[in-house]
């Protein structure tokens, strides 16, 4: 407070912004302490919380890839490799993080060469406490729960097609992550119906590679497992720049009786609006050549971007109203590894492109240190 | 050239290894991938959760109903990593409690 007294005019707009986070920091600690609080309590009252019977390990994991993508007959080589560290900590606690490292080569005019710079990026770097049955509080920087895309589809080893959709920079921040807390947990409201919910604040951050915006937002969602579909809703309150709001659905379903996903979104904010819908078919109910049917898998994706009046939140989303079809195939050779080409056309007042991708992607997922692993 | 020699390389290079390894840990555990149901005998084993019965068939159809959402069925691990995999996935994905823990059942029998 006497920081501020008599500071010139130009620095009381900082002072003012540091009131204001310093608020929201006390805000976000008291509703933690309460939220511990409750925790504690709960666990007092249950007699049944044993999270995992056997002892969990340190463990290691990593997807990656070597995508070829062609776009607009300009040949690029990305390599991608996102290593995962899962660090458990007694019966509820959980240190995880990942950190992608891709590069983009291509070739400049003149040369024949492929040249390009290795991209470094902390996707998320967090501390997870299971407090009771149905909250689980995270502090440090953690994905955007925007939508369902970012935090559960983004993995190059779990994305049916490797292009990101067009609307996945609205809503979940310059660099898809938020650096601060949140609550988050699922519970059963009836053998038919799981609630699944995120509630986050987010600081301002201008470190590189750990950047992120001053937001504050929820996600919630209703899983229905007998028809194995879910439903959802986003909604995010921007504290900083024009102090826009952004909200989204989102839907997915995977009929028990064919093995076919079908996955959605969509999006709005100040920057834009839009929408992506992906079926993924595997063709595993061809009865001849079953061995190598049920291995192929048929996608395609159909979305459509609408630039927005707002200011540019992030430079990844398109400039213009854009229009997008893929359809792609994917081989599994093992659950872990397969072959992946997909063929898509994009439409906008910049040029129509062809983008092609053949590529393959693989994870693996290995115990820290030595010793009993069973 | 030289970089994308260098880089098909390196990942041959670690799908070799890692494969090694991972074949390594998982001749700790019952071969059974997750694509296989579970044998008629296997599925009646019960548990109790909360003072609620359940069978492991339950647990196999709590697997494939929300680890299925995103991805394909995985390989089982050894019971150690399996249980640090679900404590990741219990909070990436949301899943309820009851179903973490039927699902960490049924991925180490």
């Amino acid at each position: 407070m006497s920081r501020c007294t008599g500071a010139a005019a130009s620095s009381r707009a900082n002072c003012t912004q540091i009131r204001g986070a310093a608020k929201w920091g006390c805000r976000a600690a008291v509703a933690l302490l309460l939220t511990l609080g409750i925790a504690r309590a709960s666990r007092a009252q249950s007699s049944d919380t044993a999270l995992d019977t056997p002892k969990p390990v340190p463990v290691f994991s990593a997807g990656m890839g070597f995508i070829t993508p062609f776009e607009g007959g300009q040949p690029h080589l990305d390599p991608l490799i996102a290593p995962v560290i899962l660090v458990p900590l007694g019966d509820r606690w959980l240190v995880e993080s990942r950190a992608t490292f891709e590069s983009d080569l291509s070739t400049p005019p003149g040369s024949s060469t492929f040249h390009g710079e290795v991209e470094k990026e902390v996707d998320y770097l967090q501390l997870d406490y299971i407090a009771n049955p149905y909250l689980t509080v995270t502090v440090g920087r953690y994905l955007t729960p925007f939508g369902i895309y970012n935090e559960r589809l983004y993995p190059i080893w779990v994305r049916d097609l490797q292009s990101d959709p067009l609307i996945l920079p609205l809503g979940t921040g310059p660099s898809g992550a938020g650096t601060g807390a949140m609550a988050r947990g699922g519970l059963s409201l009836s053998p038919s119906v799981n609630l699944n919910y995120a509630a986050y604040f987010s600081a301002l951050s201008t470190v590189s590679r750990l950047d992120s915006n001053r937001f504050a937002g929820g996600r919630v969602g209703l899983f229905f497992p007998g028809p194995r579909l879910e439903i959802g809703t986003s909604f995010q309150h921007l504290l900083q720049d024009d102090r826009s709001n952004a909200f989204g659905f989102h839907f997915e379903w995977q009929p028990p009786a064919i093995p076919l996903d079908i996955r959605s979104e969509y999006a709005r904010s100040s920057q834009g609006s839009g929408y992506w819908i992906e079926p993924a078919y595997r063709l595993s109910q061809i009865t001849r050549g079953q061995n190598f049917f049920s291995r192929v898998q048929v996608v395609a994706r159909m979305q459509q971007f609408f630039l927005g009046a707002g200011p540019v939140l992030s430079e990844d989303a398109p400039s213009v109203d854009t229009k997008e079809i893929e359809l792609g195939l994917n081989y599994y050779f093992r659950s872990d590894l397969r072959a992946v080409s997909s063929y898509g056309r994009q439409f906008n007042s910049k040029g129509n492109e062809s983008v092609w991708t053949v590529g393959l992607t693989y994870r693996f997922v290995l115990p820290i240190g030595h010793g009993e692993m069973n | 050239m030289r970089r994308l020699l260098i880089s098909m390389a390196l990942l041959g290079i670690s799908v070799a290894f890692t494969s090694r390894a991972q074949e390594a840990n998982k001749a700790a555990v019952a071969p059974a991938a997750a694509e296989k149901p579970v044998s008629a005998v296997k599925a009646k084993q019960a548990r109790t959760i909360r003072g609620e019965t359940f069978t492991l068939a339950e647990g196999e159809k709590r697997f494939r109903q929300n680890c299925g959402r995103c991805h394909g069925a995985p390989d089982k691990f050894p019971p150690r990593m399996t249980a640090t995999v679900l404590r990741h996935m219990r909070v990436r994905a949301t899943i309820t409690d009851e179903d973490a823990r039927l699902v960490l059942w049924y991925m180490t029998q």
